[in-house]
C-alpha cells in the first residue's frame, strides 16, 4: 500500500496511526505541502484532482479521501475498528471531519500560515470540544473508554485524537477538558501507536 | 489576588479525575497545577512546572510512584524530591531539586488544595459527584449569580481558575448527574452571555 502523504497534516497522521495500530506496512511518499505546495503539481493532480492528501493506492483501489482511507483499512485488516452495527459511527465521523474543519483548521492558520479565519475556527472548536468532553465524560460513568460502544476503540477515535490531541498548537486549550486528556493518553497507549509534531508519544522504558 | 484567598481549601479535581498512570491539569488562581494519584491511591498536587527547565508535569507520564517530566526524563517521587536524572545516572541528586508541591485534602469524592489551608475542607452532603463546568467569569460573578437564584438540589464550590474564569464543582443530592449538567451548562450560558 502506497501512502501519499505530509507528515504534518492529521488526516494523513491518522491513517499513519491506524496502520501502526493493525500492524499495517505502508510504503510512504511524503509531499512537501507548506510550503512547497508539492500536491499542486500536475503529476499529483493527475493522481488526486482535488490535490488533497492524503491519497491511498492499494493495488487496483485509489482513495482519495482520509476517512475512506481509514474504513478501507478496518475493513481489510480488523474490523473490529469499524463497528458498522454502531450508526453512532456515521455521526463520529462527521464530528472529526467537523474537527477538522474548525481545530485542524486553527492549527493549519497558526502553525503554517494556511489562510482562514482562525478565530471562527476556535469558536467553532471551542463547541465541538466542548460536546465530545461532554460525552466522554458520561461515556466514562457507565464504563466507556471509546467514543463508540464496546471494548475496542474505532476509527472514529483515531480520527478525532488526530485533531483533538494536536489541538494546543491552533490555540485551543485541553485544561478544562479532564475526559478528552484521559482518552488522549488512552489512544497513546494503544499498541501500535505512532506521533506527530504535536502530539507526545508514550515515552521510552516505562515498563508498561 | 485572582480570586484566591490564603487559607481556604479549593476543589480543584473530582476523584475520578486521577486513574491511574494520569497527570491531571488545571489551574488554580492562576497557578497552573498537575496532579496525579500514586500506587498507595495517595493524591499529589504540584505546580505543573519541571524544576528543570520548566516544562509542564502535566505533559510528563507517570511511572509507579514517580513522576517523569516529558522533557529530559527528569523522575520525581511522591515527596516531590527528584529521585532520577538519566544524563547522569551516577549522581546523587541534590535535595534542592524539587517540585513545588501544594496541600491536599481527599474529601467527598473531590480533591482539594489551597495556599495554606486551614482546619479541613468544607463538609458536603452525600450525593454524586457532578461533572465541572468551566465559566469565563470571575468566581465573584458566579457566586453572587449562585446566590441570587440557587441551583435546587445541587451542593456547588467554585474553583477560581484565574481573574475571568471559574470552574463549578459539587454534589448532586439526588444522584441525578444528567439533570445537573443541564442546570450548570444553563447557568453558563447564561452568566457568559450576560457578559
Ligand atoms: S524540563 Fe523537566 S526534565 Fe528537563
Amino acid at each position: 500500500m502506497i501512502l501519499y502523504d505530509a507528515h504534518h497534516l492529521a488526516p494523513c497522521y491518522a491513517v499513519r496511526l491506524l496502520a501502526g495500530c493493525l500492524g499495517a506496512t505502508l510504503d510512504l511518499k511524503p509531499l512537501d505541502v507548506y510550503p512547497g505546495h508539492a500536491n499542486q503539481t500536475e503529476a499529483f493532480l493527475a493522481l488526486n484532482p482535488l490535490g488533497t492528501l492524503p491519497v491511498l493506492v492499494d493495488g487496483p483501489c485509489l482513495i482519495t479521501d482520509w476517512l475512506e482511507a481509514l474504513a478501507h483499512l478496518a475493513l481489510t485488516h480488523d474490523r473490529a475498528w469499524f463497528p458498522a452495527e454502531h450508526a453512532a459511527l456515521i455521526g463520529w465521523l462527521g464530528m472529526a471531519r467537523d474537527l477538522g474543519a474548525s481545530a485542524g483548521a486553527a492549527r493549519l492558520i497558526d502553525t503554517f500560515g494556511a489562510p482562514g479565519d482562525a478565530a471562527a475556527a476556535r469558536a467553532q472548536a471551542n463547541a465541538l470540544l466542548d460536546e465530545v468532553e461532554r460525552r466522554m465524560w458520561f461515556g466514562e460513568r457507565i464504563g466507556q473508554d471509546w467514543l463508540i460502544e464496546g471494548p475496542h476503540p474505532s476509527i472514529a477515535d483515531l480520527a478525532c485524537f488526530v485533531f483533538i490531541a494536536p489541538c494546543e498548537d491552533g490555540g485551543l486549550s485541553l485544561r478544562d477538558r479532564p475526559a478528552l486528556r484521559r482518552w488522549c493518553d488512552r489512544v497513546r497507549f494503544l499498541p501500535g501507536f505512532v506521533s506527530m509534531s504535536g502530539v507526545f508519544p508514550p515515552m521510552a522504558n516505562t515498563g508498561r | 489576588m485572582n480570586g484566591l484567598q490564603a487559607g481556604v481549601w479549593y476543589a480543584i479535581a473530582a476523584e475520578h479525575d486521577l486513574p491511574k498512570d494520569h497527570v491531571y491539569r488545571t489551574m488554580l488562581g492562576g497557578h497552573e497545577l498537575a496532579a496525579w494519584r500514586s500506587t498507595d491511591g495517595g493524591v499529589h498536587v504540584w505546580e505543573d512546572r519541571c524544576p528543570h527547565r520548566g516544562v509542564r508535569f502535566s505533559l510528563g507520564e507517570v511511572v509507579g510512584d514517580e513522576l517523569r517530566c516529558q522533557y529530559h526524563a527528569w523522575r520525581f517521587g511522591k515527596t516531590g524530591a527528584c529521585t532520577f536524572i538519566p544524563a547522569q545516572p551516577d549522581l546523587k541528586v541534590p535535595r534542592t531539586i524539587h517540585a513545588a508541591v501544594w496541600p491536599v485534602a481527599l474529601s467527598a469524592g473531590l480533591v482539594w488544595s489551597g495556599i495554606e489551608p486551614i482546619g479541613a475542607p468544607p463538609a458536603l452532603p452525600p450525593g454524586a459527584v457532578l461533572r465541572a463546568i468551566p465559566i469565563a467569569r470571575p468566581a465573584a460573578s458566579v457566586a453572587h449569580a449562585l446566590v441570587k437564584e440557587p441551583l435546587a438540589g445541587l451542593a456547588l464550590v467554585l474553583q477560581p481558575l484565574d481573574e475571568t474564569a471559574t470552574i463549578v464543582r459539587g454534589i448532586a443530592l439526588d444522584d441525578d448527574l444528567v439533570r445537573a449538567d443541564h442546570a450548570l451548562l444553563a447557568l453558563r450560558r447564561r452568566l457568559e452571555q450576560a457578559a
